[in-house]
């Protein structure tokens, strides 16, 4: 499975709920995957998809907040990790593709091929699944974001040729369409 | 800056409308954040561009947010403040130490201490540097700003001998 196809096939799963998506190919992806306000796609600041989704979730407390996240990314903001593990923010889903790369600037190696993600998120405290094929995605999904969080699930993805186009939103927009979208969701 | 006026600028703050104090400590504003641990209203995190993603994440779900730092976390935030804050158009109130303000700091402060100020310029956020006289007067400044939809600094100086 590559990210895309699980990114499609995950965001059919989320509702209304919003998704703070990390930059690169991952926000690229799902926009061309599938649009939506309650998307907050980033288009820099490597590595802080997770600390956007804190705030996010601590403020809405009733809404299921998800961060589209890669390995690459939390591996520059492993501190997130350990904040977020404290906190112990129960709507929380931080879900982590992982493709052993920096894909976005030509697939160089991270090192999460030799030290486990999953492994450094249970030690802080999250509940941790890990998804390594799309039956598996299909099938199990639903049930996981259904635990109280904060829910980490590492997907193993496998690299792409294709690239998704560049997310074409103002990010003043962005912010607008999603902040408009937390309002109509918690009323 | 005295521990009274520490103090009331963080229940000031509080009371004015800033929902989440979230940041790395510095000596400079120890008071202040202790006056927020007692009400368990502060944040601490890892490091500031932590902070300032949490701080984004609070504010575009419409919650008013302080980012305190010192001068040398400032330094480590730039691009997030470029490519997040300033790009997306998110306001906080950054309340930044001053460390290398006099020459006697330690050795580590006194680089960043003399080129801070150029910076805060360079990165078009405008700042004031907070005083014991007119403290209410410059918080005012700050949350103005921030109602306006714009991000601005405060110094709070280190004054040790």
């Amino acid at each position: 499975m590559n990210r895309k196809q699980a990114i499609s096939t995950i965001v059919k799963e989320v509702g209304n709920n919003p998704i703070i998506s990390a930059n690169g190919f991952i926000s690229r992806d799902l926009y061309e995957t599938c649009d939506r306000n309650q998307n907050f796609y980033m288009i820099g600041s490597m590595g802080l998809a997770s600390s956007i989704g804190l705030g996010v979730a601590l403020k809405n407390p009733k809404i299921k907040v998800f961060v589209f996240d890669g390995d690459g990314n939390i591996l520059m903001n492993l501190g997130s990790l350990t904040t977020i593990g404290s906190l112990q923010p129960k709507n929380l889903i931080h879900i982590i593709f992982d493709n052993n790369s920096h894909e976005s600037t030509g697939g160089q190696p991270t090192h999460s091929n030799k030290i486990k993600l999953s492994r450094i998120g249970k030690s802080v405290n999250y509940k941790v699944f890990n998804i390594v094929s799309k039956k598996e995605l299909i099938s199990n999904f639903k049930k996981i974001i259904n635990h109280k969080g904060p829910v980490m699930i590492v997907v193993k993805v496998n690299k792409s040729k294709k690239v998704s186009k560049r997310v074409e939103i103002e990010p003043k927009k962005i912010v607008e369409r999603f902040t408009n979208s937390l309002k109509i969701h918690s009323s | 800056m005295k521990e009274k006026i520490q103090r009331d600028i963080f229940d000031y703050f509080s009371k004015n409308g800033i929902e989440n104090f979230i940041g790395v400590p510095d000596s400079t504003m120890k008071y202040f954040i202790e006056q927020g641990l007692e009400q368990k209203k502060i944040l601490i995190t890892t490091k500031e561009e932590e902070a300032i993603g949490i701080g984004a994440g609070f504010c575009i779900s419409k919650s008013p947010t302080i980012i305190f730092m010192q001068n040398a976390g400032f330094g480590n935030s730039i691009s997030t403040i470029t490519s997040l804050i300033q790009l997306y158009e998110i306001p906080l109130i950054f309340l930044i130490g001053w460390r290398g303000y006099k020459k006697n700091d330690a050795p580590e402060h006194l680089g960043f201490g003399k080129i801070q100020n150029q910076l805060l310029k360079i990165l078009d956020i405008p700042f004031k540097i907070m005083s014991e006289n007119e403290w209410k007067s410059i918080c005012d400044w700050s949350l103005h700003n921030l109602h306006k939809n714009n991000s601005c600094a405060l110094i709070i100086k280190r004054e040790h001998e």
